[in-house]
């Protein structure tokens, strides 16, 4: 009885709401390119080139904070951003920020991972929430960017990779700042491409992190700089 | 019959709910400063209290449902591991560290004797999914729980919503640790003017204040950071402290400061335990540091005790003894809640 009252009054409010102001909407869709083909996990192979070929399982990570800016004024930041993207999650390759006000921008900048203070705020929910496997438990710290997967150029057992990156805290703080100068989209499309990433490691060394660490940065580093953004 | 208890359950909560507010649950102890625990973001209700209680009395967060935290934290030691050196966990395998006892936990910044875990709220992550501790993980408690009959109505009467979430799980656990104040000893009565010391606890407690107070820091016996206390490398721990946190050469052998409330009950002493008796403890200071580039100042030169002022020194600690917290009915195992209550 009472959640039909709630749904009614919901429903009055939001149609109020979306009359009134008009309101704004950006989407963001993420895609990956691995050797030009769609992925799918565990089954599609990419082939950079004769000797190197990998495959991805695992491929998840978190995109935050996003903000809009026009000649370098803030003009719009999503109020709790925080976006959980997981390859085998078809729901989460996309969102929508509503924005009340109808803003012009041509800069885009969000976090390629989770911020210091969000690190430190105990447990929280949603797409921060423990159980989406995304956070460390034997020391505290949300882990950014998760990718597991094989190689042929990994000597591991079972020519497995394994690169959870993380750490919030200094030195080995390892957030990343995207930033795409671009026209007023409102549809942004973002696309991660794998094969840079994989072009950009040698797996006969660097096969495996799985904490805070120098070389999470650089891996970070080189992640972030494998996004590419329509224009 | 089982619904009956529930409904009984149910009420109680309520009227618990009525006179619950964060202030009333949590009072700060007058001779206390102000907590570091952050209210606002998860603010004491009795429901979650209750909850959180529950959740640390039930094997239910172990991968075989037979280990629950206070296996490794019970209330009559202080809510340490008794007589173990190192604690035990699931099929008995034997653990890296002494398990801490716990108490005014909303006071401390980190946890964990390296400082690895950095709130409260996600300290429970760690000893669920430790592989020597409870083994399993915090997606399959919470879907175990949601088939029990009895977490869904209780994640509801706690946070409105049956769903059980990873957030909701911490933050009850949570709940029920911050609650563990213990703010009633000897000490604390001769501090609020009560009571007075007999000559021989006040010797002691000068002695305290000259050698140990810097890092032992009143009132709540810790100063809440890392410190070297010329302990020796058990070499078949290699456990160098916080330096395993922040691999920097000068965290190397530190440990976090622990507090000597209830040290008479939270024995063996130190990160491994390797310690049994107050005595021991005492013959550490005086005559058994280990030099290290990381020793603290305070320990460079000898702390020097006679015999007598040994036995002083011991006097005081025992004033640290709280018997309200260590028999507070509170904190008891929630027999209400679990007998009765199957939980398939
Ligand atoms: C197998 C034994 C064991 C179990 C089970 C266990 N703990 Fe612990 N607990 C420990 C040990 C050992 C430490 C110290 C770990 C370290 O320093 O690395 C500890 C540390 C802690 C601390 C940090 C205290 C401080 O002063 O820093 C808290 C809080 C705590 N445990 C709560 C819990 C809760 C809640 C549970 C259940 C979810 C639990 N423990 C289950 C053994 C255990
Ligand atoms: C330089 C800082 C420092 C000083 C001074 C100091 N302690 Fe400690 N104390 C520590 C640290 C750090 C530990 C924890 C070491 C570990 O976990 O291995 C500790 C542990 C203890 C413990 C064991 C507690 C437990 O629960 O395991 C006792 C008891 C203790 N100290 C008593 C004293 C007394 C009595 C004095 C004065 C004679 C003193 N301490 C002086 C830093 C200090």
């Amino acid at each position: 009885m009472r959640s039909i009252k709630g749904l009614i009054v919901f429903l009055l409010l939001s149609r109020a709401l979306f009359s009134s102001a008009q309101s704004d909407r950006i989407k963001v869709s993420i895609n990956l390119n691995i050797s030009n083909n769609e992925l799918i996990l565990s089954d599609t192979t990419g082939q950079m080139n004769e000797n190197t070929s990998f495959q991805i399982d695992v491929l998840k990570f978190y995109l935050s904070n996003f903000r809009f800016y026009k000649n370098d004024t803030l003009v719009f930041q999503e109020h709790n951003s925080f976006h959980l993207f997981d390859e085998a999650i078809p729901t989460t390759h996309h969102f929508i920020m509503e924005n009340s006000e109808n803003t012009t921008y041509n800069k885009v900048v969000f976090n390629l991972g989770i911020d210091s203070i969000t690190n430190v705020s105990g447990a929280l929910g949603g797409a921060l929430d423990p159980t989406n496997g995304m956070y460390w438990t034997w020391q505290s710290g949300y882990v950014n960017f998760k990718l597991e997967g094989r190689s042929n150029k990994s000597n591991t057992r079972n020519h497995e990779v394994q690169f959870h990156l993380g750490g919030y805290a200094s030195p080995n703080n390892s957030l990343q700042t995207i930033t795409f100068n671009v026209k007023n989209l409102r549809d942004i499309k973002l696309v991660l491409d794998a094969d840079n990433i994989f072009n950009n490691i040698d797996l006969t060394t660097q096969n495996h992190i799985m904490s805070p660490c120098k070389e999470a940065i650089k891996l970070s580093k080189i992640v972030a700089q494998s996004f590419s953004c329509n224009q | 019959m089982k619904l009956r208890i529930l409904i009984l359950y149910v009420l109680l909560l309520f009227m618990l709910a009525f006179q619950s507010s964060n202030d009333y649950l949590f009072q700060v102890p007058s001779n206390f400063p102000k907590p570091s625990y952050d209210f606002s973001k998860n603010a004491l209700t009795s429901p979650k209290i209750q909850l959180g209680r529950a959740l640390f009395y039930d094997p239910i967060l172990s991968r075989n449902n037979m280990i629950s935290c206070a296996s490794c934290h019970s209330q009559f030691s202080a809510f340490t591991h008794i007589d173990h050196a190192l604690s035990h966990g699931i099929e008995d395998k034997i653990g890296f560290r002494n398990a801490p006892a716990l108490m005014n936990l909303a006071w401390q910044k980190l946890f964990m004797r390296d400082g690895a875990v950095n709130h409260l709220d996600v300290q429970a992550l760690a000893p669920i999914s430790n592989p020597v501790e409870m083994d399993e993980n915090i997606v399959q408690v919470a879907s175990k729980m949601q088939h029990t009959f009895i977490y869904p109505q209780l994640f509801y009467a706690a946070f409105g919503d049956s769903n059980i979430t990873g957030e909701n799980t911490l933050k009850a656990i949570s709940q029920f640790m911050l609650t563990l104040i213990s703010a009633n000893s000897k000490y604390d009565s001769v501090m609020r003017k009560e009571v007075l010391y007999t000559a021989q606890e006040n010797n002691g407690y000068l002695l305290f204040k000259k050698n140990c107070s810097s890092c032992h820091k009143e009132p709540l016996f810790t100063n809440d950071s890392f410190m070297n206390n010329g302990l020796s490398v058990d070499t078949t721990l290699n456990d160098y402290g916080r330096y395993r946190v922040t691999n920097n050469a000068k965290d190397s052998l530190k440990f976090k400061v622990p507090t000597l409330r209830n040290i008479e009950f939270s024995y063996p002493y130190m990160h491994d335990g390797r310690m049994k008796r107050m005595a021991d403890v005492l013959n550490h200071y005086t005559s058994g540091i280990q030099k290290s580039k990381t020793l603290a100042d305070e320990l460079k030169t000898p702390i020097v005790l006679s015999p007598n002022e040994k036995v002083d020194l011991t006097a005081f600690l025992l004033s640290l003894t709280d018997k309200t917290f260590l028999f507070n009915s509170k904190f008891f195992y929630p027999k209400e809640l679990f007998l009765n209550s199957s939980k398939d």
